[in-house]
């Protein structure tokens, strides 16, 4: 059992546990809303395995009055529907922390009397029978925890209203009726909780959202037109969000036959001058591969979302893992210019994706988003976007009149050049239907103006490839740079090198940190490739003990550091179990790295 | 409008002297211009085979993509502009073969789009292999005892899934085949046009005079009703022969096999498809609405 931390009563850690098929999730996400309805930061997190009935699921909530940057380990109070749940949870809860349960379904045999756990038994089944159904149990059991922190119930109602909004407004009504029953059998049969959680009065409106949901969100933003995807987890709920507001904003929407030809549609698509994107997990970006090069060699604007999960073939579906950054970086023969962005969190997935398209239209190639399974499952309350912020650049990119309108682009025959080269080795793009502007796009190595037969002399293969693989030095001027938290890297104790969804627990972590007088420097590499060399060398040479930290066995960024900069880490934390890094981890490992030193 | 010679590219084609490829650019070009088509209305896609080297040799909007993916690249410009007619050359091989599973699902999204697959019953470019129709115990470098296996039926194959549009035309036959590609534009679905083109260099026994003692023509047969899916079907199982038959014993039908007018097309059915979809991003969409669901 944790021990109680200094953080208690500052938040409220909720699990609920049970069977698949039970709800657990909707439940978790109705009791996010009330809390975000009140104004408090939220991080939640889903555990489920690959099935759809059977096997256990939980949903892990945290609300805290301050900011929040992850999940954690400790739990205040403990939702368990059935009895797996408490053999499963119980040693993460808290000294003192409570057990609902209803002892009808959870035999306290075992764990029952403790001096270090407060029973809540509540006769949910009962309860939700009465309301009109025994499946309303999480309900009733939402109620009761809301009784138990003392926390208003109104919230509840509304939150289930929403919940219940595309079925009858019967079920929504019989689930208020479930929690209302909770509610008061907790507040006239339990004495009263340590936790009492309270709203923030006027706090400013946040959004309770996930990662894949902001991607989505993102792509809309930008203005894509046409998206392509095959279901895999944790990619598919893209797919869902877009197919969902298909209608409404006028996308095209392609549930394909297989990964392979998501890729190729969406290149076809860029081909129009449509701004498209596709997205998978790492097995259906092996798929795609040969057409994300082909993207590359005919210099596609295409925005592709590689979500992950542990590999390797089939791997852990539901689980998450950092171990496709080499893949993804180095995906497809040839070589190619590509850009790789790491979102950190919901917010940054947004704020990634719309200028994802910017930059493949500036650049005329590939843009990979690149998330994980913790990042695109799972809520977090951000800010509301700025929707003001997010700007269109097609860069050169010609959608009407006549291709004779622009000489620079022109051979000395008057012949338009798709690909003719350029100081930047960007060419202008005039899309089918402009006149004149007669083109072949091409997979194979080709001339300016995209004839494959001329493609084959050394001096054409020689002048295309030096033009393709100059973008990137356009793109270092354009992608986002790393983020910086903490102290300065000359101030810390320890430097830490992060990518991706773990910053989240490092930030975490570090804020723990500080809070015991220890100093953390954080730099989180938002855009993988190209990679930002100097400026990693530049944390690493500034700080006094640097560490990375990253969710794979082999080091993958540990490893780029080392052949892009030239230069070490002294010490490196990994996670290959299919979970995310939890702060407590993080702050362990830095611990005993600095009782070492 | 342009002519014939204007949808030559100053590149000279390289196909082998006979190659039944010479026949079908030749009926491709002809067809083009008798459909007056202007340049910025349609775009050619091309896989990858000796067909797809003809990329190099059509002047016009397009793209040769990869093996076996033409028809998903091809859908994706389908479907993103729909001022667009699209119309895509493959190979046995990479229309049947390794792109198999894609010219399946082509076919029964009734995606209005032209697909023209030369088939010549051999892997050319890679030297000789057997392909997908090759037929069984032809003997190749890759099958020296001969092929085991059946061959792919893809009139068959096409009827059976729900097409609206299937034909059949011969390299040897070149206003037939004009023919047959004019019924496959002007058609409003996915229109399926399997071309025998007899590869000189590698497939000594399905040459041209080995189709000329056997084709014969649908539309000359008495009592033949392009519009039965059942018949259709039928005749198309009439296509498989084997190396030793006869002219006499095995007959090669060609023509319309089937064809379906008036049936809603994939596109019919995506109403937000009325303009170019790059018309989305002139500027940032407005999702403030969309937001509110996720917002506190």
């Amino acid at each position: 059992m944790p021990e109680v931390s200094d953080r208690r009563g500052r938040e409220l850690r909720v699990k609920i546990g049970g069977e698949a098929g039970f709800g657990i999730k909707a439940a978790g996400q109705t009791l996010a809303r009330v809390f975000l309805e009140a104004g408090l930061d939220i991080a939640d997190l889903t555990e489920y395995p690959s099935l759809i009935r059977g096997g256990h699921n939980d949903y892990f909530l945290r609300v805290s009055q301050n900011p929040i940057f992850s999940h954690v380990e400790d739990v205040d109070v403990l939702i368990a529907l059935n009895r797996e749940t408490v053999d499963l949870h119980l040693d993460e809860l808290v000294e003192g922390g409570a057990v609902i349960f209803d002892p009808k379904e959870v035999s306290p045999a075992g764990w029952l009397p403790s001096g270090k756990i407060r029973p809540v038994p509540v006769p949910l089944e009962e309860f939700a029978r009465q309301a009109g159904g025994a499946i309303m149990r999480n309900t009733v059991a939402l109620g009761a925890v809301l009784a138990l922190v003392h926390f208003p119930l109104e919230g509840l109602a509304e939150s289930l209203r929403v919940q219940f909004a595309h079925k009858a407004p019967e079920v929504a009504e019989s689930n208020i009726i479930a929690a209302a029953l909770g509610y008061h059998y907790v507040s006239k049969n339990v004495p009263d909780f340590w936790l009492k959680p309270r709203g923030i009065k006027n706090a400013p409106k946040q959004l309770l959202i996930d990662g894949n949901e902001a991607i989505g969100l993102g792509a809309l933003a930008a203005g894509v037109g046409f998206y392509a995807a095959y279901p895999m987890t944790p990619a598919s709920s893209i797919l869902h969000f877009m197919a969902k507001h298909e209608r409404d904003h006028g996308v095209v929407i392609k549930h394909t036959e297989d990964e392979l030809a998501a890729m190729n549609m969406a290149v076809g698509a860029a081909f129009t001058g449509t701004r498209a994107m596709c997205a998978t997990s790492g097995g259906g970006f092996a798929l795609m591969n040969e057409a994300f090069g082909m993207a590359g060699v005919s210099e596609s604007a295409v925005v592709v979302g590689v979500i992950t999960r542990p590999g390797p073939a089939t791997g852990m579906p539901t689980w998450t893992e950092q171990s496709d950054l080499r893949y993804v970086i180095h995906a497809a023969q040839g070589e190619f210019p590509r850009v790789v962005l790491a979102p950190g969190d919901q917010a940054e997935s947004f704020e990634l994706t719309w200028k994802a398209f910017n930059l493949a239209d500036q650049l005329q190639t590939p843009v990979v988003i690149l998330g994980d399974s913790y990042l695109s499952d799972n809520r977090r309350s951000v800010p509301v976007f700025d929707l003001d912020a997010v700007t269109v650049d097609r860069g050169k990119l010609v959608t009407e009149g006549d291709v004779a309108q622009h000489p620079e682009a022109l051979g000395e025959n008057g012949e338009y050049l798709r690909y003719k080269v350029t100081d930047d080795g960007v060419s202008l793009r005039a899309v089918p239907g402009v006149k004149g502007a007669l083109q072949l796009g091409n997979s194979y190595e080709h001339d300016e103006y995209g004839y494959g037969q001329p493609g084959e002399s050394a001096e054409t293969r020689i002048a295309q490839n030096e033009k393709r693989m100059h973008k990137l030095d356009l793109a270092r001027t354009l992608v986002p740079g790393p983020n910086y938290f903490g102290v300065a890297p000359a101030d810390a104790d320890i430097a830490v090198l992060c990518w991706g969804s773990t910053v989240g627990p490092i930030r975490e972590a570090a804020m723990w940190l500080a809070e015991e007088g220890v100093p953390v420097a954080i730099m989180q590499i938002v855009t993988m490739w190209p990679f930002p060399a100097m400026e990693v060398a530049d944390f690493i040479g500034d700080a006094k003990r640097t560490m990375i930290v990253e969710g794979n066995f082999t080091g993958q960024l540990q490893g780029l550091v080392r052949e892009q900069c030239l230069l070490d880490v002294d010490h490196s934390l990994h996670r290959y179990d299919g979970r995310q890094f939890t702060p407590e981890r993080i702050v362990a490992g830095i611990k005993e790295v600095l009782a070492d030193a | 409008m342009p002519k014939v010679a204007d949808f030559e590219t100053a590149l000279t084609p390289t196909w082998c002297p006979g190659c039944g490829n010479h026949a079908m650019w030749r009926a491709l070009k002809e067809t083009l211009e008798e459909l007056e088509l202007p340049w910025t209305d349609f775009a050619m896609v091309w896989g990858i085979g000796c067909h797809g080297n003809g990329a190099d040799f059509l002047r016009c909007q397009g793209f040769h993509g990869l093996h076996g993916r033409a028809l998903p690249l091809a859908t994706g410009i389908a479907l993103s502009n729909p001022d667009l007619k699209v119309i895509v050359e493959m190979g046995d091989g990479d229309g049947y073969g390794i792109g198999g599973n894609h010219f399946i699902h082509s076919v029964r999204r009734n995606i209005d789009m032209t697909a023209i697959f030369h088939n010549n019953q051999i892997y050319g470019l890679t030297t000789g292999q057997a392909s997908p129709t090759s037929d069984q115990f032809m003997k190749t470098p890759s099958t020296p005892g001969g092929v085991i296996e059946e061959p792919v039926n893809p009139v068959g194959v096409a009827v059976a899934q729900g097409a609206t549009f299937v034909a059949r035309g011969f390299a040897g036959d070149i206003p037939h085949l004009k023919e047959l590609y004019r019924a496959a534009i002007q058609h409003e679905g996915f229109a399926v046009v399997d071309v025998f083109q007899p590869c000189v260099t590698w497939n000594k026994i399905n040459t041209f005079k080995w189709f000329r003692d056997r084709v014969y023509k649908l539309e000359e047969l008495e009592g033949y009703d392009p519009t039965d899916r059942t018949m259709a079907f039928e005749t198309s199982m009439k296509t498989f022969h084997e190396l030793t038959c006869a002219p006499d014993e095995c007959k090669v039908p060609i023509g319309v096999f089937y064809r379906e007018e008036g049936m809603a097309t994939y596109q019919d059915d995506l109403p937000q498809l009325t303009a170019p979809l790059h018309k989305l991003a002139d500027s940032p969409r407005d999702i403030s609405k969309t937001l509110e669901a996720y917002a506190g």
